[in-house]
């Protein structure tokens, strides 16, 4: 038993879906422990909002279980295919919140009251955050995954369904972005400006 | 400006350091609720994706054949045909006379008379 339990914890994730297609209730708890902190994670930084981002990767998730039965070998990757599902979900949120008021959207972190000494990653880490938040959606997620998930530019291509080139050029223009939101707070985060 | 590029993709880096070990966590709810989807998904699809209660083959066929009664007969029948090519009977219907005692009331009956006259017209004998 407990050789078999070892060797579903090493199948890939697509062996795992095809044993959870064919019923096997430890494959579903498997994936649920690696897929779904992948979606959260993507859901969340790319809303900026701890609730809504469950709701996404609960979704994201649901539709991994449906899609079980009728999922295609061959070279797809589930990961790839997660990525992608849960990306357009937080994609259709922050289209949504347009139509709100503004002051019901997420408030940016860095209008927080001004910084102390000593700051820490964690605070480097909200800096980020919150000038992430600041980006045109697009060039957010291809930040996102490339700088924080570290997937490779064809594989955020294929996510974003997209050629590779409009990838690095969402990526740059994000970097200058985050750079330009982040100038100010350089000094306080630690960084000197010499 | 490839030095400022490259410090300033130094000072992002920094950055996207702490943001990566600082990564946003699901929670245990959340896990088991979608652990609870994929069991309720399952169980949903089990009923489709599985025939309706299976009649196993020997039923229909007894089915087919008129229920068990229908059966019992062919069985029988069966058997009797067997026996007799068995025993290598000549003529069956005799025996069956000299079993039960009766004369044979035709050695033959013939279905359609004259039969043989036209095949022999056809072929030309």
């Amino acid at each position: 038993m407990g050789n078999v339990v070892d060797a579903l914890a090493e199948a890939s994730d697509e062996a795992l879906l095809v044993l959870y297609g064919n019923g096997d209730p430890e494959a579903a708890r498997l994936l649920t422990a690696r897929l779904a902190p992948v979606a959260y994670r993507v859901a969340a930084r790319m809303l900026g909002d701890p609730a809504e981002a469950e709701d996404v990767a609960q979704e994201a998730m649901l539709r991994l279980w449906r899609l079980a039965p009728d999922w295609q070998g061959g070279a797809a990757r589930v990961s790839t295919w997660l990525y992608r599902v849960a990306a357009n979900l937080a994609t259709d949120r922050l289209r949504r919140r347009r139509t709100l008021p503004l002051d019901a959207a997420a408030e940016p972190a860095d209008e927080r009251p001004g910084a102390v000494a000593g700051l820490v990653a964690q605070d480097r880490a909200a800096a980020l955050e919150a000038a992430l938040m600041r980006l045109p959606e697009r060039q957010r997620q291809a930040v996102v995954l490339r700088h924080l998930e570290g997937l490779a530019n064809p594989e955020i291509a294929e996510i974003m369904e997209v050629g590779v080139e409009a990838v690095e050029s969402l990526v740059a223009r994000g970097k200058r972005g985050l750079t330009e939101a982040l100038a100010g707070r350089r000094e306080e985060l630690g960084f000197d400006d010499g | 400006m490839m030095a400022e590029t490259d410090r300033t993709d130094e000072r992002l880096e920094a950055f996207f350091e702490a943001a990566r070990r600082e990564p946003p966590v699901p929670s245990e709810a959340l896990l088991a609720r979608i652990r609870a989807e994929a069991r309720q998904v399952k169980d949903v699809a089990r009923p489709v994706a599985a025939p309706v209660p299976r009649v196993p083959l020997r039923a229909r066929l007894a089915q087919a054949l008129g229920g068990w009664q229908g059966l019992g007969g062919l069985v029988t029948a069966t058997a009797a045909g067997l026996w007799i090519g068995y025993a290598g009977i000549a003529d069956p219907a005799s025996y069956g006379g000299d079993i039960l005692g009766l004369e044979p009331v035709a050695a033959s009956v013939e279905l359609m008379p004259g039969t043989e006259d036209f095949a022999a017209l056809v072929i030309g004998e």
